[in-house]
C-alpha cells in the first residue's frame, strides 16, 4: 500500500472531521461518533469538490494537486475550532453512567459483534470484486474511469451534441447528465492507488457505511438516547439487509443520498431540539449536497426545504400558508404553467397529464394499480427490510402523542410523510410503475429515506417519560462558546 | 394446567395452518410419502462433460466444450402428477456452479429445465408443482450444472464435485415442509438484481417469502396465547415487542447466513489473486477479451470517435466501460439523431440483428443501411469505417 493511498484516506477523514468540530464546536453526547461520522461523510465529499476544482487538468496526479487545498482546509478548520472553543465554558464533567444489567451488556455486545460481522463481510466483498452492478460502472464509473484513464476532465454531453462534436472531445452516455461528486472521489481514490483498481476505488463505500452507523450513535445520543437505546437502533439501522448490499456491492449513489438526507435530518432535529445554529448549518450544507450526488437528491432537498421552511413559520400561520401554497401550485399545475427549476433535472414542467423532466424525458401521469403488487412486495414481503415497514406505522400509532408532542418529531414525520407520498405517487401514478412492477428502482428510491424513518422510529421508541406529559425534549447539550 | 394445553395446541395448530399455507401443503396428504422413486447417480448416463462411477455415486470431473455438465436417465412410465416434490443430494458442489433440473417429456424433442436451489451439504427438496412443464409423462431427467449466470467466470467456475443421489416424492407433509426449508434456508447468489431487491430469484419456482409466514405466525401465536391464558393488555403489548425484536433478529441470522453464502462464491473466485487477475475473473470475460482487442487496435490509430452495436443492452454498454478510455457510444442511441462523421468508426459485436453485405459495402440492419468499409476483424469483434448513408 503506497504512502499517497494512505494519505488519501487520511486526509479526508481529517478534513471531515476538522470541518464538522469547527461547525459545531459544541460538546455533546455522542460527540466522538458524530465527529468520526460526519467527519467521514463531509470529508469524503469535500475531497470530490476539491478534486474536481483542482485536478481537472491532470487526473492521474489529483492526490497530489488536491491534498495542499484539503490539508489548508483541514488547518483552517482546526484553527477555527481552536479559535471557537477558547472561550467556552468547560463542561461539567458528566454524572458517571448509570448501571446497566449484564444482559443488556450482553445484548449490546452481541448487537456489535454482529454488526462488525457483516461489515468484515461486505469489506471483504468490495477488496475481492471487480465494480459489479451494471448501473455502478454503466452510469457511476463511467466519468471517473474515462477522467482517470483520459489523464485530464473531458466534458459529457447528450448523443446528439457528441454527434456533432459539440465539444469536440466530448464523451457520452446513457448517464451523461448524472451528477459528477461520487465520480471525482473516486478519480481521487485512484490517483492515490496510482491505478485503476475497482475494489480499491470502491472503498469509499464502507467509509460510508461506517460513517453512517456512527453519525446517527453520536446524533442519537445528543438527542437523548441512552448509550444502549442508541446502539439498539444503530443495529437496527445495520442489520437491514438492502443497506449492507449496497455497501458490499459497491457503487450506486443510492447509499450516499440515504446517509446525507440522514444526516441532514439529524443536524435538522437538534437545530429543533437546541435551536444550535451550527446543526442547522450542517443540516443545510448535507441537503445541499444531495443533488450534488444523484437526480432524486433535487427532490429530496426540495421535500426537505420545504419541511424546513414550513418548520421556520410561525405556528399560527403555518396551515394557511401551506393551504395557500399549495392551492397556487395545484392550479398552477392545472393550468400547466408550473415549472420548477431543479438543479440537474432542468426546468421541470408539472401538468396534469405530464410531468416533463428535460434530462429523463415525460413521465405520463396515470393510474397504475398493477405497481401496487411490486410496492407491497418489495416493502413487506421480501427480505429487503427486515420489519423496517411493518413496525415503523404500529410505532407512529403506538406513540402518537409523542410525535404530536415534540415539535421535532412532527416535523419529522411530516417529511416522512411527504417522501413516502412523492414515492407512492411516483409509482402508482405514473409510468415509473414498472420500476415497482419490475423490483429494480422503489426499493432503491425508498433507501432513500430509511436512516431517517429509523431515526423517527428511534425517536418515539425513546422519548422520555417526561415528554409525554408534554415538556420540552431531554437534550443534554451543554452551554455554546462565544 | 388445561389452558396452557389448549394453548400449546392452538399454537401448533397456528403453526401448521400458516406454513402449511406457505408450502402449498395438501391438507389431505399423507405425513410421509406413499411413492417414493430413488435414482441413484451411478445410473445416470454423462451426456456432457466427464464423470465417473463411485460406488452408487457419479464423480462429475470435467465440463464440456460448452462450459456445462449434463447427466441424464431415461424412465419409464413416469406420469408427472404423480410426484410433488424432487430431493436431491451432491457432495462437494462447487459455490460457482448453478444447478439446473432438466426433463424430458414424452413425443418432444426439447428438454425443460428448472433453476433450482444451491445443493449445499445434506438433502434439498424443491416443490415440482411450482415448475413449469411439470406434468404428462416424463421420459427422461437429470441435471445440469454450469457456471452460476451473471456472477461466476466461465474459465473459473468448475471444481469436480460428487453427485450422490436424487429422489421423486408423492404429496406430502413431509416433502412439502423439505421444499419449503430449503426455498426459504438455501443459498442463493448474487445476481444483477440483488442491488435492487433481494425477494426474486432466478430459480424458475419463486418461494412463499418467509417474513410475512413467519410474522402471522408469531403475531396469532401470541395472540392466541393472550387469549387463552388471559394476559393483561400490557403483558401481552410486552410480548409482542419482545417477539417482534426476536423475530427481528432471526431474520437477520436468516440474512447473515445468506449474506456469507454469497460471500463465500466471491471468495471462491477471486480470494489469493493479484488486482490485475481478478480484474480480468468478470462474468462476461468475452467481453473483455473483445474490448482488450479493441483498445489495441485503436492504440494505433488517430481518435476517432466510436458507435458500437451488439445484440443486447448489457453487451455494448459493457464493452463501452470495458473499452474506457476510447470514445465510444452504442449506436442505438445515435440512430435518428444525426449522422455521424465520416470517419466515425463502428463496431460490431456478436450481433444477429446487423450484417455486413460485401456487396453493397454497407452494414445492414434495423431497417437502414450504413455505408461502411470493413479495418479491422479479430474472432466476434468487427470495425468498420463510416462512408455515409448509401
Amino acid at each position: 500500500m503506497s504512502a499517497a493511498f494512505v494519505l488519501a484516506w487520511i486526509l479526508p477523514l481529517v478534513c471531515g472531521m476538522a470541518v464538522y468540530a469547527a461547525i459545531d464546536p459544541r460538546s455533546a453526547p455522542g460527540r466522538r461518533a458524530a465527529v468520526f461520522g460526519y467527519g467521514l461523510v463531509l470529508g469524503l465529499l469535500l475531497t470530490a469538490a476539491a478534486t474536481a476544482l483542482c485536478a481537472r487538468a491532470d487526473t492521474t496526479h489529483a492526490v497530489r494537486h488536491t491534498a495542499p487545498c484539503l490539508l489548508l482546509l483541514a488547518l483552517l478548520a482546526g484553527a477555527t475550532t481552536w479559535w471557537r472553543t477558547r472561550r467556552a465554558v468547560r463542561a461539567p464533567l458528566a454524572a458517571p453512567p448509570a448501571r446497566v444489567e449484564k444482559w443488556k451488556i450482553v445484548l449490546g455486545a452481541a448487537a456489535l459483534l454482529s454488526l462488525a460481522w457483516r461489515s468484515w463481510l461486505a469489506l471483504r466483498e468490495i477488496l475481492l470484486r471487480p465494480t459489479y452492478p451494471w448501473d455502478a460502472w454503466d452510469a457511476w464509473a463511467v466519468k471517473s474511469k474515462t477522467w482517470f484513464l483520459l489523464g485530464h476532465y473531458a466534458p459529457f454531453v447528450s448523443t446528439r451534441d457528441w454527434l456533432g462534436q459539440h465539444p469536440p472531445d466530448a464523451y457520452t452516455g446513457p448517464a451523461w447528465s448524472y451528477p459528477s461528486a461520487l465520480a471525482w472521489m473516486q478519480v481521487w481514490f485512484a490517483s492515490g492507488v496510482g491505478d485503476w483498481i475497482e475494489p480499491l476505488v470502491n472503498l469509499p463505500w464502507f467509509a460510508l457505511w461506517l460513517g453512517l452507523l456512527a453519525a446517527h450513535y453520536g446524533q442519537w445520543r445528543a438527542l437523548g438516547l441512552s448509550r444502549l437505546q442508541a446502539l439498539a437502533f444503530v443495529y437496527v439501522l445495520g442489520s437491514l439487509p438492502l443497506l449492507a448490499v449496497h455497501v458490499a456491492l459497491a457503487g450506486y449513489a443510492d447509499l450516499w443520498i440515504a446517509a446525507l438526507l440522514g444526516l441532514a435530518i439529524l443536524s435538522w432535529l437538534r437545530w429543533l431540539g437546541e435551536r444550535n445554529r451550527n446543526q442547522l448549518v450542517l443540516a443545510l450544507a448535507c441537503a445541499a449536497a444531495l443533488p450534488l450526488l444523484k437526480l432524486e437528491g433535487t427532490v429530496w432537498l426540495l421535500l426537505f426545504g420545504a419541511t424546513v421552511g414550513y418548520g421556520a413559520l410561525p405556528r399560527q400561520r403555518r396551515k394557511q400558508v401551506a393551504a395557500v401554497l399549495v392551492l397556487l401550485l395545484l392550479i398552477m399545475a392545472v393550468v400547466g404553467k408550473l415549472l420548477l427549476p431543479l438543479y440537474g433535472l432542468g426546468w421541470v414542467n408539472v401538468g396534469t397529464e405530464s410531468i416533463d423532466v428535460p434530462v429523463l424525458g415525460r413521465l405520463p401521469i396515470g393510474w397504475h394499480p398493477g405497481a401496487l403488487g411490486g410496492l407491497t412486495l418489495s416493502l413487506f414481503a421480501q427480505s429487503n427490510w427486515h420489519l423496517l415497514w411493518w413496525l415503523t406505522p404500529l410505532v407512529v400509532a403506538w406513540r402518537w402523542r409523542e410525535l404530536r408532542a415534540r415539535e421535532a418529531t412532527r416535523l419529522l414525520g411530516l417529511f416522512l410523510l411527504l417522501g413516502l407520498s412523492w414515492l407512492a405517487f411516483l409509482f402508482l401514478g405514473t409510468d415509473a410503475a414498472s420500476w415497482a412492477e419490475s423490483f429494480t428502482a422503489v426499493n432503491r428510491l425508498v433507501m432513500h429515506l430509511v436512516p431517517a424513518t429509523v431515526s423517527l422510529c428511534a425517536l418515539l421508541c425513546c422519548a422520555p417519560r417526561r415528554a409525554r406529559r408534554g415538556r420540552a425534549s431531554a437534550y443534554a447539550v451543554q452551554p455554546a462558546a462565544a | 394446567m388445561i389452558r396452557r394445553v389448549g394453548c400449546g395446541l392452538a399454537i401448533v395448530a397456528i403453526w401448521l395452518l400458516v406454513f402449511g399455507t406457505a408450502a402449498h401443503l395438501r391438507w389431505n396428504a399423507p405425513l410421509l410419502p406413499q411413492q417414493r422413486l430413488g435414482l441413484d447417480a451411478n445410473a445416470f448416463r454423462v451426456v456432457m462433460g466427464a464423470g465417473s462411477q463411485d460406488g452408487t455415486s457419479l464423480r462429475v470431473g470435467r465440463v464440456g466444450e460448452d462450459g456445462s455438465a449434463l447427466q441424464m436417465m431415461p424412465v419409464a412410465q413416469l406420469r408427472a402428477e404423480d410426484y410433488a416434490v424432487l430431493r436431491y443430494r451432491f457432495d462437494g458442489f462447487p459455490r460457482t456452479l448453478e444447478l439446473s433440473f432438466v426433463f424430458r417429456r414424452a413425443g418432444e424433442d426439447d428438454v425443460q429445465t428448472a433453476t433450482v436451489p444451491w445443493p449445499g451439504d445434506g438433502w434439498h427438496s424443491i416443490d415440482l408443482n411450482e415448475v413449469p412443464g411439470w406434468h404428462g409423462e416424463i421420459t427422461e431427467l437429470g441435471f445440469a450444472e454450469y457456471a452460476t449466470p451473471q456472477i461466476a467466470p466461465e474459465s473459473n467456475a468448475f471444481r469436480p464435485f460428487r453427485f450422490d443421489r436424487t429422489e421423486l416424492w408423492s404429496a406430502s407433509w413431509r416433502g412439502s415442509f423439505g421444499a419449503l426449508y430449503t426455498s426459504w434456508f438455501g443459498c442463493t447468489p448474487w445476481a444483477l438484481m440483488s442491488i435492487s431487491a433481494l425477494g426474486p430469484q432466478r430459480e424458475v419456482a419463486q418461494p412463499a417469502p418467509l417474513l410475512p409466514f413467519a410474522l402471522a405466525a408469531t403475531v396469532s401465536s401470541l395472540l392466541a396465547a393472550g387469549l387463552l391464558l388471559r394476559w393483561p393488555r400490557r403483558l401481552l403489548l410486552q410480548r409482542l415487542c419482545m417477539a417482534c425484536a426476536a423475530l427481528w433478529i432471526f431474520l437477520d441470522l436468516v440474512w447473515l447466513g445468506d449474506f456469507r453464502a454469497k460471500h463465500q462464491l466471491t471468495e471462491a473466485v477471486y480470494a489469493g489473486k493479484g488486482w490485475s487477475e481478478r480484474a480480468a475473473l468478470v462474468p462476461d470475460q468475452d467481453i473483455r477479451l473483445a474490448a482488450e482487442q479493441l483498445r489495441s487496435y485503436f492504440s494505433t490509430q488517430p481518435g476517432h470517435q466510436i458507435l458500437v452495436i451488439a445484440d443486447s443492452k448489457y453487451t455494448f454498454l459493457r464493452l463501452i466501460y470495458q473499452m474506457l478510455p476510447l470514445n465510444a457510444a452504442p449506436l442505438d442511441q445515435a440512430l435518428g439523431l444525426r449522422w455521424p462523421r465520416r470517419d466515425t468508426r463502428i463496431v460490431l459485436y456478436q450481433s444477429t440483428q446487423w450484417h455486413y453485405d460485401d456487396a453493397r459495402g454497407a452494414l445492414i440492419g434495423a431497417g437502414r443501411a450504413l455505408a461502411v468499409e470493413p479495418v479491422f476483424e479479430a474472432g466476434d469483434v468487427h470495425v468498420y469505417k463510416f462512408r455515409g448513408a448509401p
